[in-house]
């Protein structure tokens, strides 16, 4: 059989439906995308899975249920990321589970899982760097607002961190960049991930302006002139954050 | 809030930024009902232009201070303008930092006013208003005043998540020449008295968990490399005595650059960064590699080879040691291979156990080949057709590293420096 490519509707459970259709008849696949794929291949047949609610949530169960805490926090890493091939990655290591069962979990030198443990570090390695990045402004209303644009979606992995650090303010992170927003509520200590668009730009209090002033004023003070290191502060803090950064910005 | 303090934080911030001490880990203080959390592993927020984090509002209370040290920017003989904030001043700004998502928590240092009692109450005044009154919960770094009574030490302990004294210079005869109104003991003391303290909190804790932590994250010291003449050997056999017998957490190394013109300091030293950079290294390898300050250094060589890291130097003189089998040497001794960390160890580890690896899986397990390919083989195969000694061996590594290093090694004095009133380091405490 010739290998086919795949499309599913770009929501999580279309992408478990086409899982468990796939695993229960294991395929070769060339490629798997959300919606269609812009290009027709003449050589592979392109094959559109429907989604199916309850297949997915019963998958999902098998999965949590057979797979080991490591490898869950692997898929779920995996699942939040933003790579070009990120579902034919996942539906590798889910075929060699299949084989391997949990002895997945040692061989960590084989190509299909060595991939998807890099995928998974470097979506990890970015919501770790989000704890730090978050720079919230208190906007008229007392609301504390942040903006930000990562690569990966990786609102899941750090709202619980903010929720038990900034228990008592309410807040709201939004990735601009995948157009989704965490809201925190304060009174009943509960956040929720939804679809966010900002439509003006929110307007901050006096007193955020003037703390503002003050971080960036300690930010610029703190560097020692005679240590200068452009490259090492940009290795660290890349371009493409600093235009959510307070300090970075006028 | 005003002018007024964006001034004083300017002043405050310049002379507290000289202490190298960043770390906002090692605490997992969780937020009870107030505001703040303080994360095991320690978080980043900013990194400035010389490439340093900031993870904690680094600040003075005052930069007044009674001490002359020929190094420190806010000694009492340099002519610039003395502030001080009011422990209330400190906490509030605190906070709204925090809020704000731009600190991991306060780092608490300060020059010394009137007596060293008075100045380290002020400090425990700013960290309870922060612990007491706005509840916060986040990471505090206190710095203890050599001198204070041994109860405010405890004070400071019982708030803070991490004490520390700086040492200042490895010897104490440099001290004495540099710092001459602060002796090595009042500097030992109070670090002698934290680790006991930390030692009994331990015990107690383990009889019953109500009893509150002692300084959680531990302590940790500063040493000014480059100021006075001791060798490298000398300082990691510090750092090693500091590490086993004080259970320090973290040494921390400050390449010194003479500013003040003062007789006593030596002239500009040669690649400062670098020495710096060298001892970190060495450092670690104390810390995580299982080496001693012996293996790495000794009397015949007591400098760190400035071409060459610590770890691939000592495998070049042992060579004999090497290649190592990665399918059947210890963790102990995958460590010690060039180019292979503790993750990557590890995981070889992990992996082998499910059938024998090559060369080629090591890439994926992390191994940083360009190094460790003369030093490992796989299944009885080398990537290396013969084997190399140690000369050629040691010029290959160096081409290799030269080509690469994007890091500022040596230090940019193309600026002009206006000296007497600033020196790189603070000797603050």
């Amino acid at each position: 059989m010739t290998p086919a490519s795949y499309t599913y509707d770009g929501t999580l459970a279309g992408l478990l439906t086409l899982y468990a259709y796939l695993l229960a008849e294991p395929a070769e696949v060339e490629r798997i995308s959300a919606v269609v794929a812009d290009q027709q291949n003449l050589f592979t047949a392109e094959v559109s899975i429907a989604t199916d609610q309850a297949a997915a949530e019963e998958f999902w169960q098998r999965l949590t249920k057979r797979l080991s805490d490591n490898a869950l926090k692997l898929l779920r890493r995996c699942l939040l990321a933003d790579h070009p091939q990120q579902e034919l990655l996942i539906y590798h290591f889910l075929l060699l589970e299949g084989e391997q069962g949990k002895k997945i979990d040692g061989m960590l030198a084989h190509p299909w899982v060595a991939q998807v443990w890099k995928l998974s570090q470097q979506v990890a390695r970015e919501a770790h760097r989000y704890l730090g990045f978050v720079r919230f402004q208190q906007v008229q209303g007392g609301l504390y607002y942040a903006a930000i644009r990562p690569d990966h979606r990786i609102l899941l992995l750090i709202g619980q961190h903010f929720a038990d650090r900034f228990a008592d303010q309410q807040w709201i992170i939004h990735d601009q960049h995948h157009g989704e927003a965490i809201l925190y509520d304060a009174e009943k200590k509960e956040w929720l991930l939804l679809p966010m668009k900002l439509h003006a730009q929110p307007e901050a209090t006096p007193q955020e302006t003037q703390f503002q002033q003050l971080w960036r004023c300690y930010f610029s003070t703190l560097a020692i002139p005679e240590r200068t290191n452009l490259k090492l502060q940009q290795g660290k803090v890349p371009l493409k954050t600093r235009s959510c950064l307070t300090e970075f910005t006028v | 809030m005003a002018a007024d303090l964006m001034d004083k934080l300017k002043i405050l911030a310049d002379g507290a930024k000289y202490d190298v001490s960043c770390s906002s880990s090692g605490s997992s203080r969780s937020n009870s009902g107030g505001i703040g959390s303080a994360a095991s592993c320690g978080i980043c927020h900013t990194w400035t232009s010389d490439g340093r984090c900031v993870s904690l509002l680094k600040i003075l209370m005052t930069n007044a201070c009674i001490y002359d040290c020929a190094y420190c920017v806010n000694r009492r003989s340099n002519d610039t303008p003395r502030v001080a904030l009011s422990p209330a001043e400190v906490a509030e700004l605190t906070i709204g930092f925090y809020r704000r998502n731009y600190i991991e928590g306060l780092f608490l240092s300060t020059g010394v006013v009137r007596s060293p009692d008075y100045t380290m109450e002020l400090l425990i005044q700013a960290v309870r208003t922060l612990r007491e009154e706005y509840r916060f919960n986040g990471y505090i770094h206190l710095k203890l005043v050599p001198g204070a009574d041994p109860l405010l030490v405890q004070q400071a302990g019982h708030w803070a998540d991490r004490v520390s004294v700086n040492l200042e210079l490895p010897t104490s005869s440099s001290l004495q020449l540099l710092a001459p109104d602060k002796s090595r003991d009042a500097v030992v003391q109070p670090m002698r008295q934290v680790n006991q303290l930390i030692t009994i909190n331990r015990a107690e804790r383990k009889q019953s968990r109500k009893v509150p932590r002692f300084a959680p994250a531990g302590q940790s010291t500063q040493l000014i490399v480059g100021a006075s003449n001791e060798s490298d050997h000398q300082i990691v056999k510090l750092s090693e005595q500091l590490y086993q017998r004080m259970e320090l957490k973290r040494v921390y190394y400050s390449a010194f650059i003479p500013v003040n013109q003062d007789t006593r300091l030596p002239a500009r030293p040669v690649a400062p960064l670098k020495r710096e950079h060298r001892l970190y290294q060495a450092d670690w390898l104390l810390r995580y590699y299982g080496f001693s300050a012996d293996e790495l250094l000794d009397e015949a060589r007591p400098n760190l080879d400035s071409e060459l890291d610590p770890k691939t130097g000592w495998a070049l003189r042992h060579i004999e040691l090497f290649p190592v089998e990665i399918n059947r040497a210890s963790y102990e001794e995958l460590l010690r291979v060039p180019g292979v960390g503790v993750l990557s160890a590890q995981r070889i580890i992990r992996a082998r156990r499910q059938g024998h690896l090559g060369l080629d899986d090591l890439v994926r397990l992390g191994v940083v080949m360009k190094r460790a390919r003369y030093f490992v083989t796989a299944r009885g195969r080398s990537l290396e057709a013969a084997a190399l000694d140690s000369s050629s061996l040691r010029s290959r590594l160096i081409d290799k590293t030269t080509g690469r290093k994007p890091q500022q090694l040596s230090l940019d004095f193309s600026s002009p420096v206006d000296d007497e009133t600033r020196s790189l380091i603070t000797g603050q405490l």
